[in-house]
């Protein structure tokens, strides 16, 4: 069978070109209600009263407020439960819930609005994560929330400064000051990232209703069923098999769907209302609900005359907002990779994870990394030109190889790395002249590479059912957000079992039905519930071999599996196909089989070193960039792009290309103009007028996108993960090239707008402009 | 007030609201929901309709607006059960990934080749530009279309 390794078509295509797909926001239940937030104009402040009198008083609504939840401790979060459905007593984000109102229309539900008063006191508010660490900083959560049972904690008193400090990572190795005394040279710098938007197309949406055994039925566009019903259990007093939770596909995600965001606040107004009620957030509040976080790097290198880095201090100050979400897991990830995929003897890597008043940042593909990628690649092109190395060769000289042991602890294993790297440098013409610009235009080229980690531990588990007809099902909690789930993990069940492609049908979620998944984040379907499903499907083969041994009287290690039917080697002519060997078991033409697996990654890092087996996976990337700027305007282009990822193995090479092609764009958007705007509080941008994201327009002239396959041990077939991988060093490659461009001018801070194009050549005299 | 349109080849009389919007009639009168709305403001794309055979943000146009027109949305594609050539085009350079703006992007593929059947790869990023593929799925929209442009009938209407 050849199902590995090829583009097969998607299996939810006929859907999408025709428009008969079905998304969260299609959703139509008899007698549903339309839900609509009440939010705080107010950045940080105490809410002194809420009055919903009059808006309860119109007829068909129902109003949701704290006073409706005083038996519940509703507060929610992943890692700290510090999240309210809606605010109890304090704002902490202009957009922060205060109300729910539930009508028959969005419209009434909207007016309704109009007719809660709220009293507020406006507090003090922060809006720089470092300022908002310091100890004189006012405080958004003057009481400490409990940490979720799924998060290892962290002792975020470590880490103070203020309580505004919720989390904090920190491992070491070597001896710091004897590293940089042994460095010839010493860099030290300051890289910022703002916060940037997702852009999922799809905005947040949700239905929720109870029946009346007092169960919960949600239908959501979450990236993660399966922690989301645990949240919904949790908060409602709950257990499991009462909570219901269905994905419908998804409209793009990115991570701004991953763990509760909307649904309880959704299930609460349905309780109130004892009817169904959907919520469909406005783009508006997509940009309340979900931003990457914003991050200031400060980052200290010392290096030897040849080029060896031999010391590096970290410390990345991650902008959570308002509250933690992911940001204690996305900090500690970029903590420890902060010191890049390079071998470095002496580091010092620290993070903290920091509130402030802005809308909470959560996760986002790239995951904590692409923060510290800007940083530490960005500097290493400064090194490489004050030791007069290739920017390419100083890295060749540094980075990490197969056998070494990480900063955590980890031993990494085959990196494909260095041959991601030369396959930009060689796509990208690395080392050939640049070509001449046009007058008032410079032209330069850039190179960065990046490692990323994979969430650890998590679990997955598969069903696979083998109909009596030979069709397959599988049964799986991973979600269909547009990565082509549903056809790469038809395509390892139908390696496994030598069946057609076709011939397998891939669940969506639906956890009275499909078993537990950890949630479809971290690059982390294709291996770990590709691997559950794989393993699935060789126990069904199992049984199909053991049933077969008996019905074709042959030993079972004489028997082979091909093109749907179990043989004996040797004499293809006993042969039994999948269909008759359940008819003959089941005396019946109807009936399945069953085949069940867990995939369980181990590891975790210990609270107190940072140290322990960080992933069970990592991936590899390059990119290489050219890119003209203009001198005059300071605007910047990207002509030519290539990328390159180690996927372990590309089960289907068409929809990882597309991977390494969208991550390659949103970089590309987060490096030269993207960014969410505060302005004493409020954010100014939160419209698609003002906020621009990659068109058409903006595609490179020239793309290339390389696939490295360095197996993996554990992922099927040798399969790694690619959906983060590419956006890392997108975004690097792109400002080593501009500063290439420009003599060495470097911009620091992303986005690398005009504005800060030219300040850079302005700071830099000597500099070719 | 009455609006008299022609929706997928059927004509309707339709009473709406002054301020309903073409999306609103589309998706909550109508029930058709391939048509999907990302941005509300007419920026995005994933709205897209033809009226009178030019792409629109369905978002932005009221329902009244389209009195006496012809509207065409992704369910109107494809004939006799067999996909449109663009469709098939997008199908066969898997130029989608999670789906929402491809409803919005087919039609405005359409509006582009009926406008231009023979468009450049510039012209094509040109035209589409105001439609937004955040998963990134642009090469291969830009291969669907020249696949369309070179099928027979160009792909236009």
């Amino acid at each position: 069978m050849t199902a590995i390794g090829t583009s097969v078509a998607r299996a939810d295509g006929p859907l999408k070109v025709t428009g008969q797909v079905q998304y969260t926001v299609d959703t139509q239940l008899p007698g549903m209600l339309h839900a609509k937030v009440l939010r705080s104009p107010y950045p940080h402040a105490r809410v002194l009263a809420v009055d919903a009198t009059a808006a309860a008083a119109r007829p068909g609504v129902v109003v949701l407020t704290a006073a409706d939840l005083t038996n519940l401790d509703h507060a929610f979060g992943v890692a700290l439960r510090d999240q309210p459905i809606v605010a109890i007593d304090r704002v902490r984000f202009v957009g922060d819930p205060v109300a729910a109102v539930a009508a028959d229309t969005p419209e009434a539900a909207e007016a309704a609005l109009e007719f809660i008063d709220v009293e507020y006191e406006p507090l003090e508010t922060v809006m720089d994560p470092e300022a908002a660490a310091a100890d004189d900083a006012p405080v958004l959560h003057p009481v400490e929330r409990p940490r979720a049972p799924m998060f290892v904690g962290w002792p975020a008193e470590r880490f103070r400064g203020s309580l505004n400090v919720c989390s904090g990572y920190h491992v070491e190795q070597g001896d710091l000051d004897a590293g940089f005394a042994s460095a010839d040279h010493v860099f030290e710098d300051t890289y910022r990232v703002p916060p940037i938007h997702h852009g999922n197309l799809e905005p947040h949406a949700a239905v929720a209703s109870w029946d009346h055994r007092g169960h919960l039925n949600v239908i959501s566009s979450t990236q993660s069923p399966s922690i989301v019903r645990l949240q919904l259990a949790e908060i409602f007093g709950l257990t499991e098999n009462q909570v219901r939770v269905v994905v419908p596909y998804v409209g793009g995600a990115y991570g701004s769907k991953v763990y509760a965001k909307i649904e309880p606040l959704v299930a609460a107004i349905a309780r109130k209302a004892g009817r169904p009620v959907r919520l469909v957030l406005t783009r508006e509040e997509v940009f309340a609900t979900a931003a990457r976080h914003a991050c200031t790097v400060h980052i200290r290198t010392g290096v030897r005359n040849d080029g060896t880095i031999v010391a590096r201090e970290v410390r990345a100050f991650y902008d959570t907002g308002a509250y933690a979400d992911t940001g204690p897991r996305a900090s500690k990830k970029g903590g420890y990779l902060a010191g890049g995929p390079y071998r470095i003897e002496h580091q010092s890597l620290t993070s903290y994870c920091v509130y402030t008043n802005k809308a909470p940042a959560v996760a986002y593909r790239g995951f904590g990394v692409p923060q510290v990628v800007w940083a530490y690649e960005s500097q290493m092109d400064d090194i490489a030109a004050r030791l007069a190395i290739d920017p390419l060769e100083l890295r060749r000289r540094n980075l990490i190889r197969d056998g070494d042991t990480f900063v955590t602890g980890d031993v990494l294993r085959n990196p494909g790395l260095d041959e991601a790297l030369e396959a930009v440098a060689e796509a990208g013409d690395w080392g050939s002249p640049v070509p001449e610009a046009r007058p008032g235009f410079a032209i330069g080229r850039g190179v960065a590479c990046a490692i990323k980690s994979t969430s650890t531990p998590s679990n997955s588990a598969a069903s696979v059912r083998l109909n009596a007809d030979g069709s397959v099902h599988l049964l799986t909690s991973s979600v269909e957000i547009g990565q082509g789930s549903t056809t790469a993990l038809a395509q390892v069940i139908a390696e496994t079992l030598s069946i057609p492609v076709s011939r397998v049908t891939v669940s969506l979620p639906d956890t009275d039905v499909t078993p537990f998944d950890q949630s479809t984040i971290s690059s982390r379907t294709t291996f770990s519930v590709g691997r559950a499903a794989t393993d699935a499907a060789a126990k069904i083969r199992q049984q199909l071999m053991s049933l077969a041994a008996s019905q074709l009287e042959a030993a079972v290690t004489d028997l082979d599996v091909d093109e749907g039917s179990v043989f004996v080697r040797g004499s293809r002519d006993r042969s039994l196909t999948f269909a008759e060997i359940i008819r003959r078991h089941f005396g019946s033409p109807a009936g399945s089989l069953f085949g069940d697996s867990v995939f369980q990654t181990r590891g975790g890092l210990d609270p107190l070193t940072g140290k322990g087996k960080a992933s069970a996976t990592w991936f590899y990337s390059a990119a290489a960039a050219e890119v003209e700027v203009d001198l005059e305007t300071g605007k910047a282009r990207v002509l030519r792009i290539a990328t390159s990822a180690d996927v372990g193995k590309a089960i289907n090479p068409a929809q990882c290309h597309l991977q390494n092609e969208g991550s390659m764009l949103t970089a590309l958007g987060s490096a030269l103009f993207e960014e969410v705007v505060y302005d004493a509080g409020q954010p100014t941008n939160s419209s698609f007028l003002d906020y621009g994201m990659p068109s058409l327009e903006d595609h490179p002239l020239e793309f290339h996108s390389i696939l490295v396959e360095h197996p993996s041990e554990d992922g099927p077939f040798g399969a790694r993960g690619v959906g983060e991988s590419v956006i890392s060093p997108v975004a690097p490659a792109i400002g080593n090239a501009v500063a290439a461009a420009l003599g060495g001018a470097r911009v620091r801070e992303l986005p690398i707008s005009p504005e800060r194009v030219l300040a850079a050549v302005d700071q830099q005299p000597e500099a070719r402009a | 007030m009455k609006v008299g349109v022609q929706i997928n080849e059927r004509e309707l009389e339709l009473e709406v609201a002054t301020n309903s919007t073409l999306i609103d009639l589309l998706r909550e009168d109508l029930g058709l929901r391939g048509t999907v709305e990302g941005c509300g403001v007419g920026v995005c794309g994933s709205c897209t309709v033809l009226v009178d055979g030019r792409p629109v943000s369905s978002c932005l146009v009221l329902a009244a607006d389209v009195d006496g027109r012809v509207v065409t949305t992704i369910e109107g594609l494809g004939r006799n059960g067999a996909l449109d050539p663009v469709q098939e085009a997008f199908l066969e350079h898997q130029a989608f990934q999670c789906g929402y703006c491809t409803a919005g992007m087919i039609m405005a593929v359409k509006g582009l080749l009926a406008e231009n059947p023979r468009p450049s790869a510039a012209e094509a990023k040109d035209y589409l530009s105001g439609n937004i593929c955040r998963c990134g799925t642009y090469e291969e929209v830009l291969g669907a279309v020249a696949t369309a442009a070179a099928s027979s009938d160009g792909g236009g209407d």
